[in-house]
Order: C-alpha cells, then sequence, then structure tokens
C-alpha cells in the first residue's frame, strides 16, 4: 500500500509532527519538578534516618551536619518527616538502668534496674529505637526551585501520621 | 415504521462500529431472519418494529444485529460505546466509566495503574456500595464473572479498551441473575467480534508524561465460519514520583466458530500482567513496596439459537498468582459455569432459565515468615429465573428469583421485580427493587489482613429505584431516585492485635442522581451527570456528591474529522475513614482530548494523531488521603486502522 504525499499533504503531517514534538517535549514535564535537600542540623549525638519531603524519601542514615543528595519530589506543601535517634538520651538511659557492665552515672548515683531499685527490671530496654518526627514548619517548594531543608531541635515534633489499611489485602 | 434504505446495504441495527459516541442509550437487538425488533430503552431514542415489506422486493436488504447486553430492561443502566473508552482521556477504563455517570466513583492514584495491595485503587463504588475493596461490585467479562478469589474483587488493571464492543453498567446490582458480588452494581463488558468478512487492524501507539508508553495492538478478522480476535496492549510508567511507576500488559485471543447458522461455539483467553509499586503516602513515601500479579481469565461459550429459543452455555476459569513485597503469595482459583435458557412463549412474554455452578479457590503463603493460613475451598449452585412481561404495549414488567445454595451458607434466596413503561413522546418511566448479596472473601474469612472470621455470613442488600427518562432527537434527560439498603455488612474495627471483623449493623443510602446530554447542537455535545447521596456512618471512600460533564466539539473537513473533548469531575464529601473522620479536600479535575481523525475509504485506512491534556489546569488534589495525583501531564499517540 503506497501512501502518496503532495505539498498540502507533507504540510499536514508536518504539522501533526510538530504536534507531536511538543508535546513530548512538554511530556518531560516531571523535569521540572523541585530539587530538595534534607540537612541534619540538630546536634552532634543525634542521627536521622530516612527523611522524606513529599513523596520523596532518601533511604540514609545522616549523622549532624550531613545533607541527602538532591532528589525531585512533588512541588507544593509538606512537612519533612524523618526517624531520630539520640544516641546522647540513649546512653544516659542505659548507664541509669545499668544496663552496660562498667558504664554508670558519672555522679555515682543509684542503679534505678538493682535489685534494691525502684524501677521494674522489666522497663529496661536496650534496643535503640528510631522514633517518628516531622518539622513543626511546613515547606514549601515550587516547579524548577532548588531548596535545603535542615532539621533542627527547636523544629520538631512526633509524627503520628501513620497510614492505615485502605484498599485491597 | 421505520422506512427501508433505498438501497442493498447493510443496516447497523444498534450502535456498533463505534459510530454511537457512549450516550446513556441502551441499544439493542436479536439477530432474527425475518423481522426485526429495535428496543431501545432507559434514555434511548424510540422502540419500533421493523419489518419487511410484504410484496417482493429488487433489493436484498441484511441486517446485522447483535443481542442486547441488558437482559432486563427495567434495570438503571448506563451504556457506554468502545469507542468512547478507546477515545477518552481518563487513564484507565474504569476512571472512563465514572467520567460517563455520577452515581459511579472511582478512586485513582496515578497515571494509569491502579495496583494491587493494600493501596490499590481503581475501586468501584455504584450508589454507595462498593467495598473496599469492591467486592460489592461484579464484572462479567462476556458472560463469565471476573473476580479474585482470594480477595473477591476484580483487577482494575485487567480492562483495557482495545477490543472492548461496550460495556453496561447495571446499577443497583442484579444478584437474581449475576449471583454474588452484584451487590451494588454490575460492569458487564461485551468484546467485539468483526461483523462482516475480512479482517481489521487497529495500532495505537503513545507516549507521554513520566515516560509513560502506552501501546496496543488489535485484530479481529472473519473468514467463512471463523471469527478471530486478538489483542496486546502495554502500559508502562515512571508514575508522576518515586516508586508510582509500573507495567500493565494485557494480551486477549479469542475464537469463533459457526457451526450452523444457529450455532456458534466461541473460546477466548485472556493474560493480564501487572506489576508497579505502592508509592505510599507523600509523608511517608515506601518506594519498595512492589507487587506482581499474573492473572488468566479462560472462558467458552455455546450458543444456540432457533425460532423463539436461545441457550447459553459459558464455562469458565480465572486463575491468578499475586506476589507482594511482604512476602505474600497466592494462588486463586474460580471456576464455574452458566447455562441460560431464553424461550420465548408469546410476544408478550419471555422466560429465562438459568443453571449455576461456581467453586473458589486458594492458597496463600507468607514466603518470608512460612506462614500458610488455612484457606478453604467453597462451591455454590444456583438455579435463576427471570419472566418478563408485556401486558400492554410500550409496558414491560420483569419478575426474577434465584435460589442459591452454597457449601458454607446454605439457602440464599434472591429476588427482584421490576416495571418500565413507554408513555410515548419520549418519555417513559422505570422501577425496580432486587434483593442482592455478596458472600464474604477468602481473606475475610481466613487471611490475618489485619484479622479473620471463619464465622462471616453473607451481606445483604435491598437496592430499589425509580427513574423517568425523556429522550428526543438532541436532548437526553433522565432522573432516578434511589434507596440502597445494605444488611450485615463486613467491617474491620480497631487496628492490629486488637482488630476484629464482624457482620454488624446495616446502613440505608439515600441518594438522587441525573443526566443531561445535548447532542448534535451544530459541532457541539454536551453531558452532564450528577449524583448527591447520604452515605450515612460508611462514609470510607464514599462520597457525597459527584458531578461529571463532557463537552465535545467535532468538525469535518474531507477526510478529516477533528474532534476536541473536554472532561471534568468533581467529588464532593470524600472521607479517608468511617463515620465522617478524615475529611478530605473536593476533587476536581480537567482533561482535554484533541485528535485528528483521518478517514480513507478508498484505502480503508485511518490515521488518527492525538494529544491529551491531563489536569490541564494543574490542579493538586487527591482521591486518596496523601496520595496525589499527576500535575498537568500529557499523552500523545497515533492510532493506524486497517
Amino acid at each position: 500500500m503506497r501512501i502518496c504525499v503532495g505539498p498540502h499533504r507533507l504540510s499536514w503531517w508536518l504539522t501533526v509532527a510538530g504536534a507531536c514534538l511538543i508535546a513530548t517535549a512538554t511530556a518531560g514535564c516531571d523535569l521540572e519538578y523541585p530539587e530538595v535537600v534534607v540537612e541534619n542540623q540538630t546536634k552532634s549525638q543525634m542521627l536521622v534516618r530516612n527523611p522524606s519531603f513529599n513523596g520523596c524519601i532518601w533511604s540514609t542514615v545522616l549523622a549532624y551536619g550531613a545533607a541527602t543528595s538532591p532528589g525531585r519530589c512533588l512541588p507544593g506543601d509538606d512537612h519533612v518527616h524523618f526517624q531520630k535517634f539520640d544516641a546522647e538520651e540513649y546512653c544516659q538511659q542505659q548507664a541509669s538502668d545499668g544496663t552496660f557492665p562498667g558504664i554508670c552515672p558519672c555522679d555515682g548515683g543509684v542503679i534505678e534496674s538493682a535489685a534494691n531499685g525502684s524501677v521494674d527490671s522489666g522497663l529496661v530496654n536496650t534496643v535503640p529505637t528510631w522514633f517518628n518526627y516531622q518539622t513543626i514548619s511546613t515547606k514549601h517548594v515550587d516547579y524548577g526551585e532548588f531548596r535545603i531543608f535542615t532539621i533542627r531541635l527547636d523544629d520538631m515534633e512526633q509524627d503520628f501520621s501513620v497510614p492505615s489499611p485502605y484498599g485491597h489485602g | 415504521m421505520a422506512p427501508l434504505p433505498a438501497r442493498a446495504q447493510e443496516l447497523p441495527v444498534d450502535g456498533g462500529g463505534g459510530t454511537d459516541a457512549g450516550t446513556t442509550a441502551d441499544a439493542g437487538a436479536d439477530t432474527v431472519s425475518d423481522s426485526l425488533s429495535v428496543g431501545i430503552d432507559a434514555g434511548g431514542l424510540v422502540d419500533a418494529d421493523i419489518s419487511p415489506p410484504a410484496g417482493p422486493s429488487p433489493y436484498d436488504v441484511v441486517v446485522v444485529g447483535r443481542r442486547p447486553t441488558k437482559k432486563d430492561r427495567t434495570e438503571d443502566t448506563t451504556r457506554v460505546d468502545g469507542q468512547r473508552l478507546r477515545d477518552n482521556a481518563r487513564a484507565s477504563t474504569f476512571e472512563d466509566l465514572a467520567q460517563e455517570d455520577g452515581d459511579v466513583y472511582v478512586s485513582s492514584r496515578g497515571a494509569g495503574i491502579h495496583g494491587i495491595g493494600n493501596m490499590a485503587t481503581g475501586g468501584i463504588r455504584i450508589r454507595g456500595l462498593g467495598g473496599s475493596p469492591n467486592s460489592q461490585i461484579l464484572v462479567v467479562e462476556d458472560d463469565a464473572p471476573d473476580y479474585q478469589g482470594i480477595f473477591g474483587h476484580p483487577i482494575p488493571d485487567a480492562y483495557v479498551p482495545a477490543l472492548i464492543d461496550e460495556v453496561l453498567v447495571i446499577k443497583g446490582g442484579d444478584s437474581t441473575l449475576y449471583g454474588t458480588n452484584a451487590m451494588g452494581g454490575v460492569v458487564v463488558i461485551r468484546n467485539r467480534w468483526r461483523g462482516e468478512d475480512g479482517y481489521e487492524l487497529l495500532s495505537d501507539a503513545a507516549l507521554g508524561s513520566y515516560q509513560t508508553t502506552r501501546a496496543s495492538v488489535s485484530a479481529l478478522g472473519r473468514i467463512g465460519n471463523w471469527d478471530m480476535e486478538a489483542a496486546l496492549s502495554d502500559l508502562t510508567t515512571d508514575g508522576q514520583r518515586p516508586g508510582a511507576g509500573g507495567s500493565d500488559t494485557v494480551a486477549t485471543t479469542a475464537l469463533r466458530y459457526r457451526l450452523t447458522p444457529t450455532l456458534r461455539i466461541s473460546v477466548r483467553n485472556k493474560v493480564t500482567h501487572v506489576d508497579g509499586n505502592d508509592p505510599g503516602p507523600v509523608t511517608t513515601p515506601t518506594p519498595d513496596h512492589w507487587f506482581d500479579a499474573w492473572r488468566d481469565n479462560a472462558s467458552a461459550q455455546l450458543v444456540y439459537t432457533q425460532d423463539a429459543i436461545r441457550l447459553t452455555i459459558t464455562p469458565y476459569l480465572n486463575t491468578g498468582i499475586h506476589r507482594l513485597y511482604d512476602g505474600f503469595y497466592s494462588h486463586d482459583y474460580v471456576a464455574g459455569s452458566t447455562a441460560e435458557l431464553d424461550l420465548r412463549l408469546h410476544s408478550q412474554a419471555n422466560l429465562l432459565f438459568g443453571l449455576a455452578s461456581e467453586g473458589v479457590a486458594g492458597t496463600v503463603v507468607n514466603r518470608i515468615t512460612e506462614d500458610h493460613p488455612d484457606v478453604r475451598d467453597h462451591i455454590d449452585g444456583s438455579l435463576y429465573s427471570q419472566l418478563t412481561l408485556r401486558p400492554i404495549a410500550r409496558t414491560d414488567l420483569v419478575l426474577g428469583a434465584r435460589e442459591l445454595y452454597s457449601s458454607r451458607y446454605g439457602s440464599v434466596p434472591l429476588y427482584k421485580a421490576g416495571a418500565r413503561v413507554d408513555l410515548g413522546w419520549g418519555f417513559s418511566l422505570h422501577s425496580r427493587v432486587s434483593q442482592n448479596f455478596r458472600q464474604p472473601t477468602m481473606s475475610e474469612l481466613y487471611l490475618p489482613y489485619p484479622v479473620a472470621n471463619p464465622d462471616l455470613k453473607p451481606e445483604y442488600a435491598l437496592n430499589s429505584d425509580l427513574g423517568a427518562t425523556f429522550v428526543s432527537e438532541h436532548l437526553e434527560i433522565s432522573g432516578t431516585g434511589y434507596r440502597t439498603e445494605a444488611r450485615n455488612l463486613i467491617k474491620y474495627f480497631g487496628q492490629w492485635p486488637a482488630a476484629e471483623v464482624i457482620n454488624i449493623d446495616h446502613v440505608v443510602i439515600w441518594g438522587v442522581e441525573g443526566r443531561v446530554a445535548a447532542k448534535g447542537l451544530g459541532p457541539l455535545s454536551v453531558m452532564v451527570a450528577g449524583d448527591r447521596q447520604t452515605v450515612g456512618r460508611y462514609t470510607k471512600q464514599n462520597p457525597d456528591g459527584k458531578v461529571d460533564f463532557i463537552v465535545e466539539a467535532v468538525r469535518n473537513i474531507g477526510a478529516h474529522s477533528l474532534a476536541g473533548t473536554l472532561t471534568g469531575e468533581w467529588v464532593h464529601g470524600l472521607y479517608m475513614a468511617d463515620y465522617g473522620r478524615q475529611p478530605m479536600a473536593d476533587v476536581f479535575v480537567m482533561d482535554l482530548a484533541l485528535r485528528d481523525r483521518y478517514t480513507s475509504v478508498e484505502r480503508r485506512l485511518t490515521v488518527e494523531p492525538y494529544l491529551l491534556l491531563r489536569n490541564f489546569l494543574d490542579r493538586r488534589y487527591a482521591y486518596v488521603q496523601n496520595y496525589l495525583m499527576p500535575g498537568f501531564n500529557v499523552l500523545a499517540g497515533l492510532k493506524v486502522g486497517i
């Protein structure tokens, strides 16, 4: 089957092809998504794990002062969500509970989990626990922007946005 | 009586071949040798009896028609033409259906993949019923029910429009004719066959935002007594955010042989593979929550027609293998058979008898924890009948009953009654009441997701409606008031480890839906459909109101048909939990489709470049909380047909 392409038909096809090219070019609109970086500026003993923002998640652990790589996130508003582990608080608690041999409170205080202590040994927990937190402030990004969001001690709260099962099993 | 054509030609009796752009008109005809009866109801045109002239005619008239998909003329239905679905700008077939109807709601989460697993979308709600997952809505494809054996719901990604001839949405359900899961509604899909000798090929290739590629190839053929069809569709996308991508491949083949003019046999098989990821809410993304599912739907059909008798026997087998990121691995099987005998007792009476049986089985294992929940098979058998009476002209009365016996629940009696009156001058009234049911799924009975209860009983619904329709050449107006009463609803309460699932309480939903369509206003056609309902306390993904509109402009310039279609949807009163908790913002989105269909009759060729501009207002919205839908995105494609 031959399809003859005269001048008029050729211009029509060129117009159509041009429209498709333009549409295809705009099809990469996700390339204009904003780029976001999250930085841990809490304290030297606090680790931040798996920060996320508006659909982006970085599967990483950030030490104090460290930052994620730029991620392309959806434009819009969201808190920065993350998990935190406070090593200082953990060590203080273990010292107080006497769970690690040789590690005791510096002031020589009573080890609460001792046999004559007042704390039920069942309440002692040696497993480091990561808690879900989010920034108190809401961050905003728009198409084409590059933003660095910092996590600070004075800008964090517990994150209770745990999704529940919705549709299918 | 309609005039006969001036020369010999084929008369398509109903809207086949893509010429009818998705109206509510439910048209169909029985192909008979001597006379032709055309019945179009619930929003259609006119009732007419067309008979050939008594004397000899110098012309041969060949009437080509199809058996109506709709078996009960008193049902409130919406018929959507397959061509309409192929032209629609929405990202999936179920979303296309929701676009046509105010009382049909379909959730979505992205650029075409609904997915499988905990946060999958694509669930359908019709007049407040649907369930989560949507096991209260039954999908029937070519007379074979289609639902997943373990979780009891259809897989939305398995339905692609490449071969679809028409879809009939039966609102209010019909368990008398269709059995379990037809509780809130039935989506009846009929795929097409070629109506004349020869072949046709259609290819559709598109490229779009988020690295989306969509391609399909379909072929239909008719040679002698053989009919053949095959189609392959593939959609692959990265999605609008990390983890939202996936792929969906559907391959369909079918073969039909006409043994005699009155006896034909067909076989059909559809294989679906969908894989992707649940991206999680934007607040807590989960880019590694993958899913992978294979499904096969096989069926055969024997059809015998002779004078006033039509016998249809349809055995079917649906199987699936599902894998999830958390180790879930399942095999499921739904096998059954239906035999229907349709008798035309009299010009004023039709009697339909049916015999059906179905078995559901499956196995589930967690490959990580090596748990093997005990899942027990289930079978049932049914005897059903439907009597259609036409005591006076233009009046249909329908009575139906079904006695189902289940290996788990024993006897399940079902019934329905309906009436339809054509008042003349385009006006008609219809009313129906139907007792429907849904059996508990294997997941609800045996699987700890989050908890199971093997003592669950079936859900029941008593659905009733009353509606009126006016149809003229350019205007179609319909309105229906409905009442949905469901009891023994299966609900989950609490969270693991304190969760429980029980049959509890009941709900009454009152609603009103309407549709106005103006056609042929010069180059313009406009349709607006809306629904308003009071859903009671079960508000989770059950909106209070919805409005859909379609504005289409078509201009023919020589061999070119230029069309622009503007569609929009507004959803109000969405909640992410029951009891009015977790309200969500209203959804409002508009899409634009542009196409230029070039047809060369001499070369038997159609070429159609098209451009879909979705959410061109770049609105931020979500059907599921924190599952943001894509912003402005495009899909550009080219269809070629020979």
